[in-house]
């Protein structure tokens, strides 16, 4: 079923059931959002993208309102860029004026839409922060609840995408406010830090702690590259500075996460620059003397120097390697090894490591972490 | 904060046995809550417990908890709420030339006035006791108008005395109130003397459909403000194809100025009940609930008592009168918040969440509560309905000679020599209502100006004291009759003032859910506090006007659209004092 409709004087038809935004953006028109995200069921919250509809006392949200047979749109009527000027401006009243030294200044949403519709803080706005900075002790996620909007995207995003339901609404009116939990910190909430509620943030309230401040969107340049943690395969961009990885963004355009990502992905790239990552094979020093292998002693806790790591190269390494397998091969037969395998791995890694096992060890004892 | 160590902990026994005796049902959340508040026990350790027992996320009690102005965090013993609505401001301030400003003041105040040290006082935007102003709620026992001589008895039981309306006024035409005095309200054998549920009765010889013509026929309109045919909306109840169906009566009557669903539940409970029945029958459902505001403690246990005694006599309940149909009532208590008037949101709050209104379409009586077809409906309303099945439609007709057809109940406030409640037909003006009704103005007082229909009404002057007023033609004219009350106002009040009590109001009660209204209503506040204290600058009138707009335009809902409402009516009604006001 479709629906003839008029949107800025054009005639053109929608589906049934299709919102004003939708049909919006399937021609290009482009009607500004906030609170609503597309992967987020929209809840008409911050009046952004309020439209004009002919015979309607009321301005309509455009992402809420379905369209009706006959409908007359004006996106960017006299009357909606007032509305949606003085409703920024609302917002903005309560916004600390900070984007000097805010993070995601340049990436911010409330800021462009600020820039797009030229307003500023209002004189009588923001009389100075309501909450304290950096108000939760979680290791990853940096709160800031002087930005927030009250869009509400985090609370959606944990309950609807990370199904975890940390983040929720308290009070009511002007005193409203994020909360986790029973206003506790986030960790005792439940939370798993898998930052979905930084990612799915349009301002500053919500960022990440561990690249805070050291550089902003512009300042970057955006690597895609698929998450080596697990073998489902997740994108995203890492931020790179001088050519060093200070981060991890989600990349909407990623086809199997979207925007979402676990701890591990988000948040687990701090190996990468590590002075303790090891870059060098390293062997048990009595290995690469062909001693045999020291007893250790019950009595003293002094471990004998024997046992320590050397560094050495790949292929005294792997020598070694194959000189142990041989050995134990023979002396107990083939079944007395498995293998295991990692999802870390390519898949033409882990043909090679079955071809390996079966082929030349000789063994059906094969398996790989992702399989559990 | 810093984090600390996770460790497990069995959800505490007496959250396991509060949980148990709700059947751990999430949509007792309230009743868990406000038991928990009233035992002292309610902290966040004792929240997540309640949700973890209801298997809910944490951050939703507490969410819901902090929702509802009547639940604290904090322990207390003895409980004063001091009504901060309109009408108790206005009482209070007559006489002073100071004008009372912060909502901190109000009630700082306030408490100065009563000895009690060891008493917790607490703000409550309006406990619907206007025609006992000032008014107060003593561990949640209704008490006023307390002056300052009885302030210092407050403590020692002092609760002032109900106003009596057994006694009609000259000129009153008695529908809904016709048994007010003559009925015990505590007793079925009284009220089935005087004819209760014989309406019902004659609804159930008839067809449901028969029912809802008769009602659409008679004209009948929903009195919680807006003046939606009730007939209409019980069409599409029952027209909806998803079961069960649900009716639900408003009760949570919140609005300064509007007490008349207290009157009738006190007088008349039955009426309601039988007028709930009714709609139930009409509308094919089997369960109601009522939701009260939970201020209302005496008419929430008399409404319980009355539905027992309805169900021990039959006429509630299983098979009533024999008919095959049967129908249950419960009482539902809110907590605290004005926006659970709106429909939506009401039905959110009686899903046990935080009362904030849902997106419109869907419209609750083809998807309301658990997403079933659910009639909302005033007590108001429910209450006509028994006189208009027993006596027919023409003759609801017959008594209004205006496009709105019937009776309405009627507050009359303010500086007048006779306020209170009164019944008459629709086509009032404010003149007849004030001088026929009212006794005309006290001595000394000449009329301002009114603000008409309720919180969200107009303030109007003197040039609209002649329009007469039903839903079709007041507000057309300038003047809305809402919910049906006029604060009447001498030359003592500003009108600034008056308007920034309003504001005072929408800002604690607005649920924050969107932009418009809630940093509009609190800005809108910011500027009357300044304007009413002769401190307004250049630019505010029209700052007030532009938030005015877009709250009407951009809102969320109805409580953010209605806002306008009084500030439009007084900028343009009295646009030369705000002028005056800026400099």
């Amino acid at each position: 079923m479709t629906v003839n409709i008029t949107i800025n004087g054009q005639p053109t038809q929608a589906s049934e059931g299709q919102t004003i935004l939708q049909v919006a953006r399937e021609h290009g028109i482009r009607i500004p959002t906030l609170c609503y995200h597309k992967d987020l069921s929209p809840t008409g919250n911050c009046r952004i993208c309020v439209v004009e509809v002919a015979k309607q006392r009321f301005l309509q949200a455009a992402c809420v309102t379905q369209a009706w047979e006959g409908m007359e749109i004006q996106t960017h009527s006299e009357k909606v860029i007032k509305s949606r000027k003085l409703s920024l401006e609302l917002m903005l009243a309560n916004h600390p004026q900070d984007c000097i030294t805010c993070d995601v200044s340049g990436e911010c949403e409330l800021q462009d839409l600020a820039y797009e519709y030229q307003v500023s803080v209002p004189a009588w706005g923001s009389k100075g922060g309501r909450y304290p900075v950096d108000s939760d002790p979680n290791p990853f996620i940096r709160v800031d609840m002087n930005r927030c909007i009250l869009c509400r995207r985090c609370v959606q995003a944990c309950a609807e995408i990370q199904v975890r339901d940390v983040w929720g609404v308290t009070q009511r009116g002007f005193e409203e406010r994020i909360v986790a939990g029973a206003g506790t910190t986030m960790l005792e909430a439940r939370c798993e830090s898998c930052g979905q509620c930084v990612a799915y943030c349009p301002t500053g309230a919500l960022s990440n702690k561990m690249n805070y401040g050291l550089a902003r969107a512009h300042q970057v340049k955006k690597v895609t590259t698929t998450c080596s943690y697990c073998g489902v395969g997740c994108q995203f961009d890492l931020l790179v500075k001088d050519e060093k990885v200070i981060g991890v963004q989600s990349n909407p355009n990623a086809p199997v996460n979207g925007l979402a990502l676990c701890v591990k992905g988000r948040y687990g790239y701090d190996y990468i620059h590590h002075p303790d990552r090891l870059l060098k094979p390293r062997v048990r020093r009595y290995l690469l003397g062909g001693s045999k292998k020291p007893a250790i002693s019950k009595q003293s806790s002094v471990i004998s120097e024997q046992w320590e790591w050397v560094e050495t190269d790949w292929d005294t390494a792997l020598d070694i390697t194959a000189r142990k397998l041989n050995e134990i091969r023979g002396a107990s037969g083939p079944d007395s090894i498995g293998v295991l395998t990692s999802a870390k791995c390519l898949n033409e890694e882990n043909y090679l490591m079955n071809k390996f096992t079966r082929q030349v060890v000789g063994t059906n004892n094969i398996d790989h972490c992702a399989r559990l | 904060m810093t984090n600390r160590k996770i460790t497990y902990k069995p959800i505490a026994p007496e959250i396991l046995e509060l949980a148990y005796t709700h059947g751990e049902n999430r949509e007792a959340i309230l009743e868990i809550l406000t038991e928990l508040d009233r035992r002292g026990h309610l902290n966040p350790e004792t929240i997540t417990d309640t949700a973890r027992a209801l298997g809910i996320p944490a951050h939703l009690a507490y969410g819901v908890t902090t929702f509802y102005s009547m639940l604290s965090l904090q322990p207390r013993d003895q409980i004063l709420h001091v009504c901060d609505g309109p009408v108790c401001w206005l009482k209070r301030a007559s006489g002073q030339s100071t004008v009372i400003s912060k909502q901190s003041s109000v009630v700082g105040d306030w408490a100065k006035e009563i000895p009690a040290d060891d008493w917790t006082v607490e703000r409550t935007s309006c406990l619907g006791l206007c025609d006992r102003a000032p008014a107060i709620l003593v561990n949640n026992e209704q008490a006023g108008p307390v002056t300052p001589e009885e302030a210092a008895k407050v403590c020692e039981g002092w609760r002032g005395v109900p106003t009596d309306y057994s006694v009609p006024r000259k000129g009153e035409v008695r529908v809904m109130l016709a048994n007010a005095g003559k009925v015990d309200p505590d007793s079925i054998d009284s009220a089935l003397e005087h004819g209760a549920y014989d309406g019902l009765k004659s609804a159930l010889q008839k067809k449901p459909e028969e029912v809802i013509a008769e009602v659409e026929a008679s004209g009948l309109q929903g009195r919680g403000g807006a003046g939606f045919p009730v007939g209409r909306k019980w069409k599409f109840v029952a027209q909806a194809r998803r079961t069960p169906r649900y009716i639900i009566c408003n009760a949570d009557e919140s609005e300064p100025l509007i007490f008349k669903d207290r009157v009738l539940i006190d007088t008349n409970p039955h009426q309601l009940l039988e007028g709930m029945a009714i709609g139930g029958y009409a509308c094919g459902a089997n369960e109601a609930f009522i939701y009260i505001r939970g201020e209302y403690v005496r008419q929430a246990e008399r409404l319980e008592k009355a539905i027992q005694q309805a169900e021990e006599k039959g006429c509630l309940g299983e098979d009533i009168f024999g008919s095959g149909f049967s129908f249950h009532i419960h009482v539902h208590r809110g907590a605290g918040a004005y926006i659970c008037g709106e429909e939506t949101a009401l039905i959110e709050s009686l899903e046990g969440k935080r009362g904030e209104p849902r997106l419109r379409p869907p419209y609750p009586p083809t998807y309301g509560y658990r997403g079933r077809p659910t009639a909302v409906n005033n007590v108001e309303s429910f209450s006509a309905a028994p006189s208009i099945l027993k006596n027919g439609a023409a003759w609801w007709k017959s008594l209004s000679s205006y496009a709105t057809p019937g009776t309405k109940l009627y507050m009359l406030l303010g500086h007048v020599n006779n306020p209170g409640l009164f019944e008459a037909p629709f086509g009032l003006t404010l003149r007849q209502a004030i001088d026929d009704f009212g006794g005309g103005m006290q001595d000394g007082s000449a009329f301002k100006f009114a603000l008409t229909g309720g919180a969200a009404g107009t303030i109007v002057g003197p040039d609209l004291l002649n329009v007469p007023l039903d839903y079709a033609s007041g507000p057309q004219k300038g003047i809305s009759l809402g919910a049906g009350a006029f604060l009447v106002c001498d030359q003592s009040v500003s009108v600034a003032a008056m308007l920034r009590e309003l504001l005072h109001f929408f800002a604690a009660e607005s649920c924050g859910k969107c932009t418009p209204c809630r940093v509009g209503t609190w800005r809108a506040l910011e500027i009357l506090v300044r304007m009413a204290d002769g401190k307004g600058r250049k630019g505010d009138v029209a700052e007030l006007q532009a938030l005015s707009d877009n709250m009407l335009l951009a809102s969320f809902c109805g409580l953010g659209q209605a806002v306008p409402i009084p500030i439009n009516s007084a900028l343009s009604n009295f646009a030369e004092k705000f002028e005056k006001a800026e400099k």
